[in-house]
């Protein structure tokens, strides 16, 4: 008798589990509410403690810069400042304001707010510091009256206009009523919202997210079509996101899908994928510390045997763009007339056989969480070892790459990575990655080239871009012919809508994440 | 000793389940020893053909090709040599330190005794995996350094188990005898108490070698383990989720063999227990 | 007497195993080779603002200072702030110990609502085709790989069949946070599109983590049930002609089920750690995923924080069915 009870119960059990996993998900949202699936989690919501892509909505959607970089290729436009001065010597800039910016609880936008902002940058020393330690100093920084404000750089910089857009502008007078202990306020502005954006903070939760409202009174008005709310929702996992989007649970997400990925999206009748060439390299560091890789033919050997078609089309399916210089073929002052290394292991051989010191193991770095950069290394790999020669591969964690990419014992013998956009400029590429004095913190293969530096110097203070434009070009087609490092490929952005999404500007600086052009058909 | 194994082999052969166990785990070892001339495409442990890429099961490849176009199968053969190696070499490391360690404990009643089994504890408070992925993280992701971060958090395991099983076969008659005798504390512990509790030992380090595989693979899987282009098998889960559902080969293949390799020592190990540790037949029953 | 002398000594080991826990933990956490510093003043960050950064953290001072520094900051409830999140430590912790904790209650009880019956049934029907079937489930529960497991589920389940969410908590914010369980406070609030968002996101990484404990808990309840079965006093009753049902509920089982509540104690344990690798594979936003990252970002006072709390959880857990059996079976070797 007990032995029937049991089994009923169990199989009532088993029914009631089984019959649980039948409940759909519910995604029954506002109409006009966004929803974005996002492969970073936000930690805070601070602008000024950040200075990366992966989390770059919530500082352009909260709050305003006085410049912003649109469209792609990225023009530099007014935004918060209607228009700007330089002085005749290039060290005073001179930013007008626009009389009608509020901030989300309704105070005026003033020139107090943006010293305020900037000596905040300068006293935290994160985010987008680093941009403006050899520009701006402390105090330097003058409001002439409530409207203008004067940046007095350190020397002329042709490069600072371009900075300008990462100074995102905070509530002075609302964060300061939330400083604790003299943190200015970085306690209560990892959670909170002092800024005048488009749209205004409505819940955070680092676990999950955040979203906001569109903030009715931003100083540029808004057009008849626009979204009601916004959110970014963390979803780290790949496939969740597309498989999110293809059944309308998103509307959008970051358009550095794997190909295979984006072909299932392309296949599907819910999603549209817009295609841009973005600003993003991916490149092999050389570590011109070790004592093989001074060796000019050793650089050569290792620069023809890339397997760059195969990696590009076969493992990338075709997806980006080849890009054979230290900067992307689509901004200006690059050597478009340089066609630079070609998978070749004849001549590798050849380069090969005039090194004549002994070659040891070398280690080839790559990113763990970024398949592409394991792919390459074991491509890579996969030729060499037919060179003869012995590599090793290393995979760790971003937080331990970036580390070791500052110290010269510790840096891989040749790592494999993206160079991003921060700034539309040639000098976010070239000009950081070879520039001598960059050496151990943005220059990580510690590749010093006097003639090339003299180029990067001399374009840095230099006003005129045609001038600036030659520089560059000489600069870089100097750093190929020395195969200062291996430049496989520029990024192509396939960004995932919904089909519905309308008004989506895509620029490298932002990957189109910007929602106030954004509304749903 | 061959009379014991002999028997041990008889008993092993008649327990139907436990000899599934023995035949899994030779195959392995089988498979391990004699991958290159099983292996199809052998050379695809290094060597890639991107234009093949992610292509579904045929006679050319039994399980299809992986993200660099390479022969899952080959691969498969070759990363169970590293599993074989990393739980081999693990659990040796974690009987070594773990079995002394608790024969002292468990031996000598002072404080000492009490502080080594309190350090252990400290091992155990902490979950295993979040040790061991802690570990391998600060050494860095390879071969040698996953067998490191098992052998660190696996030995309190052993100096538990040795621990216990001390106390009691000191209670033993014959042991109480040898130490009335003046036996010196090693020759009570080398000749009398080791002996009785073999047995345990032989039983938990069978079961532990299943657990400890799933964890190398759980550290693979999270990118602990050896790096690419490396078969291991944790590893190559990990790479295939990119590709999912439509590659679903690539993923089955690699956890179907980690499945099938800890079924077979947890078999064995459970037939082992039934034979030689007759206190907890139990779990086998009627 | 013995009982409070096993609660005594227990106790007093208790704050020096902590106290070793720390230690551990900070050993292995300050000689990771990664720079959380550098890592937080992101990739255009230049050298003197990672120093900074490094003294305004206390990186620069020697180990041993830093050390004293944290155990007297964990004495008065603070873990540190989190080098990458920003926030105190035990914010983090706090915020995301419901989502594991909700999971790995509703994984330990459906195991042993199914685990109990089923290992009943075992013992009863031994060596019947029930037996072999349930016996081939156990030894799989243990032998599969549960981050294989979870991405087999995903496959079958959110992919093909899309019956159930791929990953994560709750679609949206969830409902009002009182307790933080979702399924509780969704049935206190009667918002049932949040119960049933919650419970379908919950159905995969339960199965995940329940599927393993199941099987522990049916093997351990058939021997358990065999054992009373094959006692003396069981075959007495039968030979009195007691009915088999109640012989079944009223002998066998409570005498198996003492040891079974030892056992889910234990499973508890163990399924806490199991959320580390579900958690990463299911995106569950809870303790198991914050220590993943946590270690991935380097960020010391996270892991250690992490470590301590499930540790001292592992700790007490321990310490209670230690209590637990002791009151019970009084034949235990202590």
């Amino acid at each position: 008798m007990f032995k029937i009870n049991i089994i009923k119960s169990l199989t009532l059990v088993m029914a009631l589990i089984l019959g649980g996993t039948m409940i759909t998900p519910t995604g029954l949202e506002a109409k006009n509410k966004f929803i974005f699936a996002n492969s970073s989690p936000y930690d805070t919501m601070d602008p000024h403690a950040l200075y990366d892509v992966g989390r770059v909505a919530y500082r352009i959607n909260l709050y305003d810069g006085l410049l912003r970089w649109l469209d792609n290729p990225p023009k530099l436009s007014p935004w918060l400042a209607d228009s700007y001065d330089i002085s005749e010597d290039g060290t005073s800039y001179t930013f007008h304001l626009n009389k009608g910016a509020t901030f989300h609880d309704g105070s005026p936008v003033e020139a107090s707010d943006v010293v305020y902002s900037i000596e905040r940058i300068l006293a935290l020393k994160k985010g987008a510091y680093s941009l403006f330690t050899k520009s701006v100093e402390p105090g330097s920084t003058k409001a002439i009256d409530a409207h203008t404000v004067q940046f007095n750089l350190v020397e002329a910089s042709s490069i600072f206009l371009a900075t300008v857009p990462a100074i995102h502008i905070l509530n002075s007078s609302l964060v300061q009523s939330h400083e604790v202990d003299g943190d200015l306020g970085a306690k209560w502005l990892s959670q909170n919202d002092a800024g005048s954006g488009s749209f205004e903070l409505d819940r955070y939760d680092p676990a999950i997210g955040f979203s906001a409202k569109r903030f009715e009174n931003h100083f540029m008005g808004w057009g008849d079509k626009y979204l009601d709310e916004i959110e970014f929702r963390t979803v780290i996992e790949i496939n969740s996101r597309v498989l999110g989007l293809m059944n309308g649970d998103f509307h959008g997400t970051d358009g550095y899908l794997p190909q295979d990925q984006v072909k299932r999206l392309e296949a599907s009748d819910n999603v549209n994928v817009q295609v841009e060439e973005s600003m993003r390299i991916f490149y092999v560091i050389l570590n011109h510390n070790r004592e093989i890789m001074q060796d000019i033919n050793f650089r050569k050997a290792l620069s023809y045997a890339f397997d760059y078609d195969s990696f590009i089309n076969d493992i990338l399916g075709g997806s980006v763009a080849r890009n054979p210089a230290p900067m992307p073929n689509n901004i200006w002052g690059n050597p478009t007339e340089e066609k630079g290394y070609t998978y070749d292991m004849d001549k590798a051989r050849e380069y090969l056989a005039k090194v004549k010191k002994p070659i040891p193991e070398f280690v080839l770095g790559a990113l763990a969480g970024y398949g592409q950069t394991g792919q390459a290394a074991a491509l890579f790999q996969n030729s060499l070892t037919k060179l003869g020669l012995k590599t090793r591969i290393v995979e760790e964690p971003w937080s331990v790459v970036s580390k070791k990419m500052r110290d010269e014992q510790q840096m891989y013998d040749s790592l494999f990575i993206w160079k991003s956009t921060y700034y539309a400029d040639p000098n976010n590429w070239i000009g950081e990655l070879y520039s001598c004095d960059q050496i151990g913190a943005r220059n990580n293969s510690w590749y010093c080239n006097p003639e090339v530096d003299a180029l990067l110097n001399a374009a840095r203070v230099e006003p005129d871009q045609a001038k600036r434009a030659v520089n560059y070009k000489k600069a870089a087609k100097l750093v190929m012919d020395d195969a200062g490092g291996i430049f496989v490929y520029n990024t192509v952005w396939f960004g995932p809508y919904n089909k519905d999404v309308k008004g989506v500007r895509f620029s490298p600086i932002g990957n189109a994440q910007e929602m106030r052009w954004v509304y749903f058909d | 000793m061959f009379e014991t194994v002999k028997f041990l082999i008889k008993k092993l052969v008649q327990d139907r389940t436990a000899a599934i166990g023995v035949f899994l785990i030779l195959s392995l070892i089988l498979i391990a020893i004699f991958a290159p001339i099983l292996a199809t495409h052998p050379a695809d442990i290094t060597e890639f053909h991107p234009p093949e890429r992610l292509q579904g099961p045929s006679s050319e490849h039994y399980f299809g090709t992986d993200r660099m176009g390479s022969d899952i199968y080959s691969r498969l053969l070759y990363g169970a040599r590293i599993t074989i190696a990393i739980a081999l070499i693990a659990i040796s490391v974690s009987v070594i330190i773990g079995v002394p360690i608790g024969l002292l404990a468990g031996y000598y009643r002072n404080w000492v005794s009490d502080a080594l089994m309190r350090v252990s504890d400290i091992f155990l408070a902490v979950p295993q995996i979040i040790l061991a992925i802690a570990i391998a993280q600060t050494l860095g992701p390879s071969i040698q350094n996953v067998i490191l971060a098992l052998s660190a958090t696996y030995w309190p395991f052993w100096t538990r188990l040795v621990y216990a099983e001390t106390r009691s076969a000191l209670n033993e008659p014959y042991v109480e005898a040898s130490i009335a005798l003046g036996a010196s504390p090693s020759r009570v512990m080398i000749l009398h108490v080791l002996p009785n509790i073999s047995s345990s030992i032989i039983v938990r380090t069978t079961i532990g070698m299943g657990g400890t595989i799933l964890t190398a693979a759980a550290l693979g899987f999270l990118g602990l383990g050896p790096p690419p282009p490396s078969p291991e098998w944790g590893r190559t889960i990990a790479e295939s989720r990119e590709f999912l559902p439509e590659a679903w080969w690539y993923a089955a293949a690699p956890g179907i063999a980690i499945f099938l390799v800890v079924m077979g020592f947890n078999l064995l190990g459970d037939g082992l227990r039934d034979i030689l540790d007759p206190r907890t037949r139990r779990s086998k029953g009627g | 007497m013995r009982i409070l002398y096993l609660i005594f000594n227990r106790l007093v080991w208790f704050f020096p195993t902590v106290f070793g826990l720390l230690l551990l933990v900070f050993t292995i956490s300050h000689i990771i080779p990664a720079d959380p510093v550098a890592f937080l003043a992101g990739d255009n960050a230049t050298n003197e603002q990672i120093a900074d950064l490094r003294a305004q953290y206390g990186f620069d001072k020697p180990l041993y200072i830093q050390f004293i520094n944290y155990v007297l900051g964990t004495f008065q409830g603070d873990l540190g702030i989190s080098l990458y999140t920003q926030r105190p430590i035990s914010d983090d912790l706090l915020g995301r110990l419901p989502a594991t904790l909700e999971l790995t209650f509703v994984s330990v009880l459906i195991s042993a609502i199914l685990g109990v019956p089923l290992g009943v049934i075992a013992a009863v029907y031994r060596n019947s085709v029930a037996d072999h079937i349930l016996r081939l489930i156990t030894v799989s529960g243990l032998a599969i790989a549960s981050f294989w497991l979870a991405i087999l589920f995903q496959l079958f389940f959110a992919m093909e069949l899309q019956w159930t969410p791929l990953q994560g908590r709750i679609d949206g914010w969830g409902p009002d946070h009182i307790t933080g369980f979702f399924l509780l406070d969704s049935l206190l609030v009667g918002d049932w599109e949040s119960f049933g968002s919650a419970f379908s996101h919950l159905v995969l990484p339960v199965a995940t983590l329940a599927f393993p404990a199941m099987a522990t808990i049916m093997r351990f309840t058939r021997a358990g049930v065999l054992d009373a079965i094959n006692s003396n006093y069981v075959l007495y009753e039968q030979a009195m002609g007691f009915p088999e049902r109640i012989i079944i509920w009223k002998y066998i089982l409570r005498n198996a089920l003492i040891g079974t509540v030892t056992q889910i104690g234990l499973i508890f344990g163990l399924l806490l750690a199991g959320t580390v690798v579900v958690e990463a594979v299911f995106d569950w936003p809870g303790l198991g995923l914050y220590a993943v990252q946590s270690i991935m970002n380097s960020d010391y006072n996270a892991i250690m924080g992490f470590t301590l709390i499930t540790g001292t959880m592992f700790i007490l857990i321990n310490l209670l069915v230690d209590v637990l059996q002791g009151v019970m079976d009084p034949r235990s070797e202590l």
